[in-house]
């Protein structure tokens, strides 16, 4: 669960987001708006991966940025952020994917396990030894969901998630969000695709203006 | 003839590569810090560092000799007209150039590969050895930049180094002298040599990075 509380957040100077309150809580919440209105920037404050000029974010009722580094690192980890293009380091996919367990430092056989699980999960085991960066829009998405749902988090912030998955991706990530979902999992999609948002998503937060408009109930109601 | 050509060509190798590595050691980890910290004065030194690329190697060979010479304050190290002193100059010449170009390559995995580690569950620390880890192949191409500055300039090895044979004579300076004399013959030979050793230290540097 994540709380932002009077957040406002700069990149320059002028704000980009303002004053915004929200909380993304069990089940879905489609974060939808304009290009450039600030879905992105919401979803990286949210992460704990920028830092609000006021306000604050709290996750899972601890705000990262009062707390001292160590106990950041931790409080981080409840949450996994995943960029609208999804990022790729240099080595296989399977390096990709066990990039979160290494870094807990996880024993080696376990990351191996867990690596081997999630590949067969998104359906992408036979791509663990190709580069990847040299995979498809679509297929990084796949390996940068794999990488997250590795790790376990108890949040999920999915930036565009469809943007680059034919129907039958978008089929399997629907599937995957209900199953994460009914796991306890507290999934946020900044989204254009209203299907998705009208099929999945418990709570809607409109961003426009700097701000957010945060509405409880179906998304479906909102959008049509 | 040929083992004092091979001398100066050794020489001029160590002397830029010692360059090159000084500039590396103190550029790289000075931009990387400025832009993780998303710091005010990371524009600041790029604007800096972009102007001086510009600055004429016999200014920076003058300012320096200035403050190594006996009488200026930094004169009892004593170490005008070595090696040393080049090594020094050229690392001080090539320093602009290393910062200018890591900062960009450096500014690009800040937002994606940092930004990717951190939200993956990074501390601060694995962030930064991973977006360094990314970028190493980049990083290689602005170093490798710098050591070609280091090994063609002429200002500084000459002011600083002074020319002396056996000593501080390096493949810039030698054509210089050699042009001096008129044998235009020779100096070209050795500029021909000066391209041909680039060269192969570039292409090295290439086929490295690409195993990295
Ligand atoms: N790194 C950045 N530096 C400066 N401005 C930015 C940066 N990223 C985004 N912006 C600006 O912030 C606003 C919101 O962007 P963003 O959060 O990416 O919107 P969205 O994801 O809804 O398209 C836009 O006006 C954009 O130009
Ligand atoms: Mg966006």
């Amino acid at each position: 669960m994540i709380e932002l509380k009077g957040v406002s957040f700069a990149y320059v100077k002028e704000d980009v987001i303002k004053d915004v309150n929200l909380l993304l809580g069990p089940g879905v919440t489609a974060i939808i708006g304009p290009n450039g209105s600030g879905k992105t920037t919401l979803l990286k404050l949210a992460a704990g991966i920028y830092r609000p000029r006021v306000g604050e974010v709290l996750i899972d009722g601890i705000n990262p940025w009062s707390v001292p580094e160590t106990v950041k690192t931790s409080i981080r980890r409840n949450v996994v952020y995943i960029h609208e293009e999804p990022i790729m380091l240099r080595g296989s996919v399977a390096d990709n994917v066990a990039y979160g367990l290494r870094i807990r430092k996880l024993p080696a056989d376990e990351v191996v396990i867990r690596t081997e699980e999630v590949l067969e999960v998104l359906g992408i085991k036979h791509l663990a030894h190709e580069k990847a960066q040299t995979l498809s829009a679509g297929q990084k998405q796949r390996v940068a969901l794999a990488r997250a749902l590795a790790v376990r988090p108890k949040n999920l912030l999915l930036d565009e998630p469809t943007a680059n998955l034919d129907r039958c991706g978008r089929e399997t990530l629907m599937e995957l969000v209900k199953d994460l979902v009914r796991k306890g999992v507290c999934i946020a999609i900044a989204t254009h695709d209203r299907l998705l948002a009208f099929k999945l998503t418990d709570r809607v937060v409109f961003v426009e203006n700097k701000t957010a408009i945060f509405v409880e109930g179906s998304g479906g109601r909102w959008l049509i | 003839m040929w083992q004092e050509l091979t001398d100066i060509v050794v020489r001029s190798l160590l002397i830029s590569g010692m360059a090159t590595v000084l500039a590396t050691s103190w550029g790289i980890p000075i931009t990387m810090i400025l832009t993780v910290k998303e710091s005010k004065f990371r524009r600041a030194l790029l604007d800096v560092a972009n102007t001086l690329v510009a600055i004429p190697t016999v200014l920076i060979g003058l300012l320096l000799y200035l403050l190594f010479s006996r009488s200026g304050p930094l004169g009892f190290f004593g170490i005008l007209y070595t090696p040393t002193s080049i090594a020094l100059g050229e690392a001080i010449l090539i320093t602009p150039l290393i910062i200018s170009l890591s900062a960009s390559v450096l500014r690009e995995t800040k937002t994606d590969i940092w930004e990717m580690a951190i939200s993956i569950g990074a501390t601060e620390r694995q962030a930064l050895v991973v977006m360094v880890t990314e970028s190493l192949p980049k990083l290689l191409t602005a170093v490798l930049l710098g050591f070609n500055r280091a090994i063609g300039e002429l200002g500084v090895a000459l002011i600083l180094g002074g020319n002396i044979k056996g000593l501080t004579r390096v493949m810039t300076t030698a054509i210089a002298l050699e042009v001096s004399k008129g044998e235009f013959e020779l100096a070209l030979t050795l500029g021909g040599i000066l391209l041909f050793v680039t060269f192969l230290v570039t292409v090295i540097v290439r086929k490295v990075g690409r195993d990295l």
